[in-house]
């Protein structure tokens, strides 16, 4: 999520190099384009297989094709506001999106890092059963035990801390307001709820051998 | 003038007068724009079980409910009954904050509570849900026989037509605390007749007959 409008320009030269000089070659393909731009747009922020190392960007693979191209399209109409993702996003064919999509969803995800056990331990409660004072339901009843997500509800497992975080604040504060849904859980879950719920989250799926 | 006056006398005495239907039932049982659209489509199960993929979060895996009341079961509720139910909630006659954003109209359409209603219908009904202290059954008894038998059934199965819920199966905690709302006038949307039946309950007389219903044998637990 780092990319500077610098470097989308020379992304842009990059892969109308990259396309120029694919004209040349036997057969051009969507698949191999979109791995260019994966590889130029998108690696520099979310890591080469979609496996980001800074927690303040999401990791993007595993998540199902159709989420990433879904949130794609919510960047690029400015409907999920960040000043970072709407350019990039903007930028992208409708089939470049849904070849991305479809990159990523197949890459592998890898295991998050659980940096405070006490607190994960805290937030598997509220990942499993929710907080019935407040109404909130549990997370696992869209996003499946273990946070493996689906077509509707996206993966969560393995995510980073602090990306899931400040997410669930955006929506407890209506700043991102992709997600009405969403918008009611973050308001019925504590800032502290919060935290441990995503520090859980990213010691998801439980049990699994690294 | 006379006749006024026989009337009044009448009432007073507490005679038999000709019946008039209570206006509060026809009102509970209206038929809302809503509920009316929904029981003109059909209800498709497989369907339903992706709807009740949001429902779940609160009301669990299977709609069993949580034995701490603050979910009901919903498996092997009748359908209509459910229907009335979400129509209600989201119509505002019902009384339910915690559940309306996750049923209202951004979230469920009309298609989607007949789908979602006819794949809870169909549920099995397991015998795990959870019981009171069973101290006092035998006034249970005599209570449930009195004031609730004759809409909810001798073994509690409701009456799908007539929109009374099924009670059997439930969760005491959830029936306790449901028979607190309705006698205390939170819920909203209570048949009248029903509140008219638990008004003078005491905290004590509800639980034992909740415990009693939360007791009730399942036809179809092993479905």
């Amino acid at each position: 999520m780092g990319a500077s409008p610098s470097s989308v320009g020379s992304f842009l030269v990059a892969s109308f190099a990259a396309v120029a000089g694919s004209l040349g070659a036997a057969s051009p393909s969507y698949a191999a384009s979109a791995l260019e731009i994966a590889q130029t747009l998108c690696a520099a922020c979310h890591g080469p297989d979609g496996n980001s190392t800074d927690p303040a960007n999401p990791k993007i693979a595993g998540l199902d094709a159709a989420y990433i191209s879904r949130q794609l399209q919510l960047f690029a109409s400015g409907t999920r506001r960040s000043d970072i993702m709407a350019p990039i996003a903007s930028s992208l064919a409708t089939s470049d999106v849904r070849e991305l999509a479809e990159h990523f969803a197949k890459s592998k995800p890898a295991r998050g890092k659980v940096a405070d056990p006490q607190l994960a331990s805290a937030g598997r409660v509220i990942f499993r059963d929710g907080d019935t004072d407040s109404g909130a339901p549990s997370c696992e009843g869209c996003h499946l035990p273990n946070g493996v997500g689906n077509s509707r509800f996206p993966r969560l497992a393995g995510q980073h801390q602090a990306y899931v975080e400040r997410q669930m604040l955006d929506f407890k504060n209506g700043v991102r307001t992709t997600n009405r849904l969403m918008n009611t859980v973050g308001q019925r879950l504590s800032v502290s709820e919060i935290k441990a719920v995503a520090e859980y989250i990213a010691g998801l799926p439980e049990g699994e051998p690294d | 003038m006379k006749i006024w006056i026989a009337i009044l006398v009448l009432i007073a005495t507490g005679a038999a007068v000709p019946a008039e239907p209570d206006p509060r039932i026809a009102v509970w049982s209206k038929l809302l724009p809503e509920r009316a659209e929904v029981l003109k489509l059909k209800g498709d199960a497989a369907r339903g079980e992706s709807v009740f993929a949001i429902c779940q979060g609160c009301h669990r895996v299977g709609a069993l409910g949580r034995p701490d009341g603050s979910y009901p079961r919903l498996a092997g509720q009748h359908a209509s009954v459910l229907i009335k139910q979400m129509t209600d909630v989201r119509a505002g006659l019902r009384s339910n904050p915690k559940m309306l954003p996750f049923a209202d109209e951004h979230e469920l359409t009309p298609q989607d509570i007949a789908d979602v209603a006819v794949y809870l219908q169909a549920l099995p009904v397991p015998p795990s849900q959870s019981h009171g202290p069973g101290d006092d059954l035998d006034r249970a008894a005599v209570l449930y026989e009195h004031d609730c038998a004759t809409c909810h059934g001798a073994q509690g199965m409701g009456d799908a037509a007539k929109l009374y819920p099924r009670l059997s199966g439930q969760h005491f905690r959830y029936l306790l605390r449901a028979g607190r709302m309705i006698r205390d006038g939170q819920r909203h949307n209570a048949h009248p007749e029903m509140v008219d039946a638990i008004a003078h309950y005491t905290d004590e007389e509800l639980s034992a007959v909740a415990d009693l219903i939360s007791r009730m044998g399942l036809a179809d637990a092993k479905k």
